[in-house]
C-alpha cells in the first residue's frame, strides 16, 4: 500500500546542519504507520539514479542491501529499523521529531552491521522511502522523497578576497600628511637657504631679551623729550 | 617697537602654548599604544598570525610619544631664550619625528584596512586545530580561538556555516558527521560539555552558537587601530602648525 506521505527534509524548526557533507535530517512519519502494529518500518536510502530500480522485496541485513557495500556494489541500503511504538501520532510540543540520517559513525565500515546508519560518502543526490515490512513482506511504502544533494566543501584558496582594498580615511591621511611633510621640508629649505640674508619682515626682527632693548629704550626717551617740551 | 616686542611675546607665547600641547600629547600617545600593545582583549596570537603586524605601528607610536615629549620641552626652551641653533635642532628633530609619527599612521590605517573577513576566515581554516602545529605558534592560534568563541559565544569568522562550506586543518582530523562544527560552538554547561550534543551537531537554534566571531574580533581592533590613526592625525596637524610658527620666529631671530 502506499502512503501519501512523502519524505522530506524538516522544514522546522529551522536547522544549521540540516544537510551538511555527510549527512542530512528528514522528518519521523508521525501518523501514517499506525495501521501496521506488527511492521518493522525501514528507512531506504538510494542514489538517486537508482532509486526506480529498488526492489521492495529485498531483506534488511543482507549483504544486498548493507550500508558497507554501498554505492559500490549495492545502489540501495536500508537502516533506522524503527516501530509504530517509535514513532506515535501524539507529537510532544517540545521535542524535536527528526531523523539523521548518517550520524553513526562507529559502525561505518564494520560488516557485522549491515543496517548501519553511517554516514554518506558522496554528495549524492540520493532519495529516500519508508518501507514497512511484516516479516518479510512489504505491506507499506511512502513515495520517494525529492532528490538530496549534499554539500560540498570548497578549499580555503576558494574564499573570495573582494573585500580587500584601501578605505577612504586611509587615503585621506596619507594625503594630506604628505603635504604636510612636502611643506615642513619646504620651510625647512627656505629657512637654511636664506641663513645669512636678512628674512623678509625684517622690520619684525625681534631681538635677545638682554643686549639691544636697553640702548632702543634711550633712543626713543630722547627723542621724545624735545617734542614733549616744545 | 612696542607693538612688536608685544607680537615678539605672543608668538613666544604661542609656540610655548603650542609645545606644551605638543608634549601632553606625546605622552598620550605613548600611553595610548602601550595599552594597546599590552593585548588586553587576548586577540595577539589571532591578529600576529596575518601577515601584517598591527601592532608595528603601535611599537613606534610609544617611541614617537616620547621623542614629541622630549623635544617639546626643547622646543620651549628655545623660544624662551631665542636661540638659533637650539630651533633649528628642534626642527630638524622634529621632522624626523614627523617623519616617523606619518609611518606609523599610515601603517595603522593600512594594516586595519586588510583585516577583512575573508582574511581571518582563510587564516581561521589554515591554522584552527592544525594536527601537526609547525610550532608553538598554532598551539596559541587554536587556544585563543577556543577562548573566544567560548567567551563571546560565537562559532567561526562569520558563522558555523564557515566549517561546512571550506575544508580545512580542522575537517582533516575531525569527521563531518560527528563534528560539523567544534565543540566549542556548542552552548556549554558549566563542567564545559555540551548541553546537548545531538542538539549541537543538528544545529537546534539555543544549543549552538549561530553568531559569527567576526565583530568581536574587528570591535576592539578598530577601536586601536582608528585611535592609533586619528590621533596620531591630528596630533601631527597640530605639530605642522607649532612648526611654521617655529620657522616664522626662527627666520626673525638676530643672530
Amino acid at each position: 500500500e502506499e502512503l501519501p506521505y512523502r519524505p522530506a527534509l524538516t522544514q522546522t524548526p529551522k536547522l544549521e546542519g540540516l544537510v551538511t557533507a555527510s549527512t542530512f535530517v528528514v522528518d519521523q512519519p508521525r501518523c501514517f504507520f499506525d495501521k501496521y502494529n506488527n511492521a518493522d518500518i525501514w528507512l531506504v536510502v538510494a542514489l538517486d539514479k537508482a532509486a526506480s530500480t529498488f526492489n521492495n522485496t529485498a531483506a534488511p541485513g543482507t549483504p544486498e542491501t548493507a550500508f558497507q557495500n554501498f554505492p559500490d556494489t549495492v545502489s540501495a541500503y536500508m537502516t533506522l529499523n524503527a516501530t509504530v511504538a517509535n514513532y506515535p501520532c501524539s507529537r510532544p510540543a517540545r521535542d524535536i521529531t527528526v531523523l539523521r540520517v548518517g550520524s553513526e559513525t562507529s559502525c561505518a565500515g564494520d560488516k557485522s552491521r549491515p543496517t548501519c546508519n553511517g554516514p554518506l560518502p558522496g554528495p549524492g543526490p540520493y532519495r529516500v522511502k519508508f518501507l514497512a515490512l511484516q516479516g518479510s513482506e512489504p505491506v507499506a511504502e511512502t513515495p520517494w522523497s525529492a532528490p538530496i544533494t549534499l554539500r560540498t566543501a570548497k578549499p580555503p584558496s576558494k574564499i573570495p578576497m573582494t573585500d580587500r582594498g584601501h578605505s577612504a580615511g586611509m587615503i585621506a591621511i596619507t594625503t594630506i600628511l604628505s603635504i604636510l611633510f612636502a611643506i615642513l621640508l619646504a620651510g625647512l629649505v627656505a629657512m637654511l637657504v636664506f641663513w645669512g640674508s636678512d628674512s623678509c619682515g625684517s622690520s619684525s626682527t625681534f631681538s635677545k631679551p638682554e643686549s639691544v632693548t636697553v640702548r632702543r629704550y634711550n633712543t626713543h626717551h630722547v627723542y621724545d623729550q624735545p617734542a614733549a617740551r616744545l | 617697537m612696542a607693538k612688536s616686542d608685544d607680537c615678539v611675546h605672543i608668538l613666544q607665547g604661542l609656540l610655548v602654548f603650542g609645545n606644551v600641547v605638543i608634549g601632553l600629547c606625546g605622552i598620550a600617545l605613548t600611553a595610548e599604544c602601550i595599552y594597546f600593545v599590552s593585548n588586553p582583549h587576548g586577540l595577539y596570537p589571532v591578529l600576529k598570525a596575518s601577515e601584517n603586524d598591527i601592532y608595528a605601528a603601535a611599537w613606534i607610536g610609544i617611541f614617537v610619544g616620547l621623542a614629541l615629549f622630549a623635544l617639546s620641552i626643547l622646543g620651549i626652551i628655545g623660544v624662551i631664550k631665542a636661540s638659533r641653533t637650539l630651533l633649528l635642532v628642534y626642527i630638524i628633530l622634529m621632522l624626523i619625528t614627523f617623519a616617523f609619527e606619518m609611518a606609523s599612521c599610515i601603517t595603522a590605517a593600512t594594516h586595519r584596512d586588510s583585516l577583512t573577513p575573508s582574511a581571518f576566515l582563510k587564516e581561521m581554516l589554515e591554522r584552527y586545530q592544525k594536527s601537526e602545529p609547525a610550532n608553538n605558534s598554532d598551539n596559541e592560534f587554536t587556544k585563543t580561538w577556543d577562548e573566544l568563541m567560548l567567551q563571546n559565544h560565537c562559532c567561526g569568522v562569520l558563522g558555523p556555516s564557515d566549517w561546512q562550506e571550506y575544508t580545512s586543518a580542522f575537517r582533516d582530523t575531525h569527521n563531518d558527521a560527528d563534528y560539523p562544527w567544534p565543540r566549542k560552538c556548542c552552548v556549554l554547561d558549566a563542567q564545559g560539555l555540551p548541553v546537548s550534543l545531538d542538539g549541537c551537531k543538528l544545529g537546534v537554534p539555543g544549543y549552538y552558537n549561530s553568531n559569527g566571531c567576526y565583530d568581536a574580533i574587528s570591535g576592539p581592533v578598530n577601536t586601536h587601530a582608528w585611535g592609533v590613526a586619528w590621533f596620531g592625525f591630528a596630533i601631527l596637524c597640530w605639530t605642522f602648525c607649532v612648526l611654521l610658527g617655529t620657522m616664522f620666529y626662527w627666520s626673525g631671530i638676530e643672530y
